[in-house]
């Protein structure tokens, strides 16, 4: 009865308002800050007294923005393949291996998503003043990759945990050599799982602040850096420009995820 | 089982692992040892920081703030997400999935943007402190940043998505003939709920709240801009220490406590409730 | 002494101390269809397997016509194989999934789609070419598997109990169509399963495999009327056994003596006994009769009637011997006894000289 929606009676309306108000809670924030960036308040008044475009304008304008947007989709792409694959690496040793221990290994991989990332932020930044690595590209792609890597490897060990082995087995008595099994037919029948794996991976790279923060320098910072000293400074409806153009990407990257699940259903 | 008999021909695969492993051990578990010894190496050996850190008042505010916080955020998450949960798990699935695409909507959008908005939502001046007056309930505007108080709402918006997922996946998986026995019974509908429903699904809520407990422990973004500096948290000690007054060896002491609760917590998740089935 | 086509010739694997197939010997002729039967655990699909070169066995050898296998990798061994579990490329159309041996091979794109073509005609799946994997029932997945296993003409093919996961209607069905596929192609299948009226149907000989051993190799009918062991006897048909021990032994026929005394003659044995070892009498269901009436003197036993069971085409009696064995007997519909037994009631258990065999337990 409880989990029937039509048999819950009055309850159904107290779930249904909940449900409301909640997403109500989510979403209003995000609609908020689309509106304040088309709002001429320079203090944020809202509803804005009227509307304009001079926040993009001014975004576009300043070449820090504009450079810390592509530093930040060049980190996100080098991340995105490299943590891929190391992920299927990494994966098919977890799902297809015989070793002993395959258990704590994935356990292994997935601790630097479970400690708080001040932790691997802060010892970072200690090895990378020794190596010279802060402030420099190298050192953001290895800093996001190491807690992009547990969800490429979790996507990925999904995907290949649900694809039969013995479909490799069946190409490789067709005649196919175990590597060409493996790139004909084990990878094709996970492209899903790889997909998302590289959606999450890019996405996690570009919206990282924390290991940033610490990474940066004044010659290179990501865009949430960029956003981050900003807000630190002033709560400038630029920012809402900013935000908005984020949420955009979101909400594409979204459709581009919901689009694969759909075509992994078909 | 064909799995484990054709692999054993191709050899053991654990090389696969090895570029992962490498970088890891590299850049992750070295770094980490290397910053958890100098918290008794430095300025000298000894265990003065974790002295210093356990015993001054400052601090003990500090750890204070951040379990009091990660408690009540956990609370309201837990309240607020079960009956979501629940609601979606049996929702008409056209209804349930625009409530679905909604939190993932604010689950994958940038952490900052979303921080911005409720700073700009909380200020003085902010709209819900104006609405609040607009509407007669106030005559001053409430202080809701650079306190606790808005660092609660903005984990809570944040932690939400994370406990309402995996709870939904619970809830679905609960076979409804068990509430159809339980009303065939004779329970009422709060008994039903109370008894089985909510015993049924306590594993996955448990599991969920010690995670949400966990990520809110070490969370650095959200405290740092809406609780300000006279409200600190445990991850803004470490960030301090290190990035402020370079004192290593305090930084790495937090940073060990703070890593000893959560692995602990962590322990204790994986132990008592299966994360497998959970998800 | 002509050189078998393929032979399998003492394989043995073990795991550890595990045993999972111990010195299997087997030669079988080019176009047989031979049918490893037996329970889950008993050793015929480590030998599949060892064939296919998913697994190298501890000792022995597999040759096919005269030519050792074993250091040949699997992809180049050129078997055809249907596993259990559905094993299309789930990304490939059927078409391109019967193509993907060629492809490999590196075979032309007119001869390709040729032989692809009369592969899937072979199936009956013509026109199914550009279907997904996932938009096809169960049974034609497995029909177009076979066609990917047969596209490439291996001498050899092996099924890995391809229809367990089917229904019993279309499970039939596809027995029939592998049937005429033997006919029309003239392959040699290898074909593993525990169900026996599958085997039976399907094989020119069957090989009885028992804890890793083979038990008996043979036609159906061979098999049936003369089990080499318990455990043959056992496994095919449907057969009751009646616990005793040997009171006599004369050349290969015996006397047994069951534990209230009763005794029975002249019953054909089956491997090596002594007067006084235990011994099971089995009896095939078919040629057991119910009567009223005792038979001659130590061709028949009382029994006691437990239940009774309409089953439709014939009702089961289950009947308990005065030791206390259980057994049951089928009556025709129609049979006199049919309609008037009840429980308790004290009857005759008879039997045709052919359907008794006498084994010696251990």
């Amino acid at each position: 009865m409880l989990l029937d929606f039509n048999k819950l009676g009055a309850w159904k309306w107290g779930l249904t308002a909940i449900c409301v108000l909640m997403a109500l809670f989510l979403l209003l924030p995000i609609l908020f800050i689309v509106g304040l960036s088309f709002g001429s308040s320079r203090w944020l008044i809202f509803p804005p007294p009227g509307w304009t475009l001079k926040w993009y304008a001014e975004l576009f304008a300043d070449p820090r923005w504009l450079g810390a947007a592509l530093t930040s989709a060049k980190i996100g792409v080098i991340v995105m393949v490299l943590s891929v694959a190391l992920g299927l690496l990494a994966s098919l040793a977890l799902v297809r291996g015989t070793f002993r221990g395959r258990e704590v290994l994935r356990a292994f991989f997935l601790t630097p998503m479970v400690l708080p990332v001040v932790i691997v932020a802060v010892a970072l930044y200690a090895a990378f003043l020794r190596l010279g690595l802060n402030g420099t590209l190298v050192g953001f792609v290895i800093a996001h990759l190491i807690v992009a890597l547990p969800f490429a490897i979790i996507t990925i060990t999904g995907a290949l945990e649900t694809f039969d082995p013995a479909i490799e087995d069946a190409a490789i008595l067709c005649g196919a050599s175990p590597w060409e099994a493996r790139l004909r037919v084990t990878l094709p029948g996970i492209r899903h799982g790889l997909f998302s794996a590289a959606i999450f991976s890019f996405l996690i790279s570009w919206d990282e602040v924390v290991l940033a923060i610490f990474m940066a320098s004044p010659s290179l910072q990501t865009l949430p850096v960029k956003v981050w000293t900003t807000l630190r400074q002033d709560l400038t409806p630029v920012i809402a420009a900013a935000s908005t153009l984020l949420v955009a990407l979101t909400v594409l990257l979204m459709i581009a995820a919901a689009l694969i699940r759909k075509g992994k259903s078909e | 089982m064909f799995s484990a008999i054709t692999a054993g021909r191709r050899g053991s695969g654990l090389g696969f692992a090895l570029p992962a492993v490498l970088l890891l051990f590299a850049f992750f578990v070295v770094p980490v040892a290397a910053l958890l010894t100098r918290s008794v190496t430095e300025p000298e050996l000894g265990l003065q920081n974790y002295a210093v850190l356990v015993g001054s008042s400052t601090y003990a505010r500090i750890f204070f703030n951040t379990f009091f916080v990660s408690g009540v955020v956990t609370l309201i998450t837990v309240l607020i997400a079960f009956p979501v949960a629940w609601a979606l798990a049996i929702m008409p699935s056209r209804w349930a999935s625009i409530i679905f695409a909604i939190i993932l909507l604010s689950m994958w959008t940038n952490l900052l943007a979303r921080t911005y908005a409720w700073m700009v939502l909380l200020q003085q001046t902010g709209l819900i402190n104006r609405s609040l007056m607009a509407l007669g309930l106030i005559d001053a505007p409430l202080q809701l940043t650079n306190n606790l108080v808005g660092v609660t709402i903005g984990m809570v918006y944040i932690m939400l998505p994370f406990m309402i997922l995996p709870l939904m996946g619970v809830i679905k998986k609960i076979d409804p003939a068990i509430l159809q026995a339980a009303a065939l019974c004779g329970a009422t509908k709060a008994q039903a709920l109370r008894r089985v429903l909510i015993p049924l699904a306590g594993p996955g809520i448990a599991s969920g709240a010690l995670m949400v407990f966990v990520m809110s422990l070490g969370y650095y973004v959200t405290p740092s801009l809406l609780g300000g500096t006279a409200n600190m948290m445990l991850a803004e000690l470490i960030a301090q220490q290190v990035q402020s007054l370079v004192n290593w060896g305090m930084g790495g002491a937090a940073a060990f406590l703070l890593l000893v609760v959560t692995l602990g917590l962590y322990a204790v998740q994986l132990r008592f409730f299966d994360a497998k089935e959970a998800r | 002494m002509t050189t078998p086509f393929l032979h399998i010739n003492g394989i043995r694997k073990t795991y550890g101390p595990v045993v999972a197939s111990d010195h299997v010997e087997l030669a079988i002729s080019e176009g047989e269809f031979m049918t490893f039967l037996g329970p889950s655990g008993s050793g015929k699909s480590t030998t599949l397997y060892i064939l296919a070169g998913f697994q190298d066995p501890t000792a022995g050898d597999i040759k096919l016509r005269g030519q050792s296998i074993l250091s040949t990798p699997s992809h180049k061994r050129n078997i055809g194989m249907v596993f259990q579990r559905y094993t299309l490329f789930p990304h490939l159309s059927v078409g391109e999934n019967v193509a993907f041996p060629l492809r490999v091979r590196r075979m032309g794109q007119s001869e390709i789609a040729e032989k692809v073509k009369r592969a899937l005609a072979l199936v009956r799946l013509d026109g199914f070419e550009d279907r997904m994997p996932a938009k096809m029932s169960g049974g034609q997945q497995q029909r177009v598997a076979l066609a990917r296993a047969l596209v490439y003409d291996p001498p050899v093919l092996l099924m890995d109990e391809p229809l367990s996961a089917l229904d019993k209607k279309l499970r039939e069905e596809i027995q029939v169509e592998i049937r005429r596929i033997h006919q029309e192609t003239g392959v040699t299948i290898l074909y593993v399963t525990h169900d026996q009226e599958e085997a039976l149907r399907l094989s020119d000989r069957i090989a009885i495999f028992n804890k890793g051993k083979i038990e008996q190799v043979g036609t159906g009918p061979e098999l049936y009327a003369n089990p080499a062991t318990h455990f043959v006897a056992d496994f095919i048909g449907d057969s009751a056994f009646l616990s005793g021990e040997l009171a006599g032994v004369q050349g290969n026929r015996a006397a047994l003596r069951f534990a209230n005394g009763q005794k029975v003659v002249d019953i054909p044995l089956h491997g090596a006994g002594r007067q006084g070892q235990a011994a099971d009498l089995m009896l095939r269901p078919e040629r057991v009769e119910l009567s009223a009436e005792a038979g001659a003197e130590g061709a028949s036993l009382p029994v006691t009637v437990q239940d009774i069971t309409f089953l439709g085409n014939c009702t089961a009696v289950a009947a308990r011997t005065d030791w206390g064995d259980a057994m049951t007997v089928r009556l025709n519909f129609g049979h006199p006894l049919a309609g008037r037994l009840a429980r308790g009631d004290r009857l005759h258990v008879r039997w045709s000289p052919e359907a008794a065999h006498a084994f010696v337990r251990g």
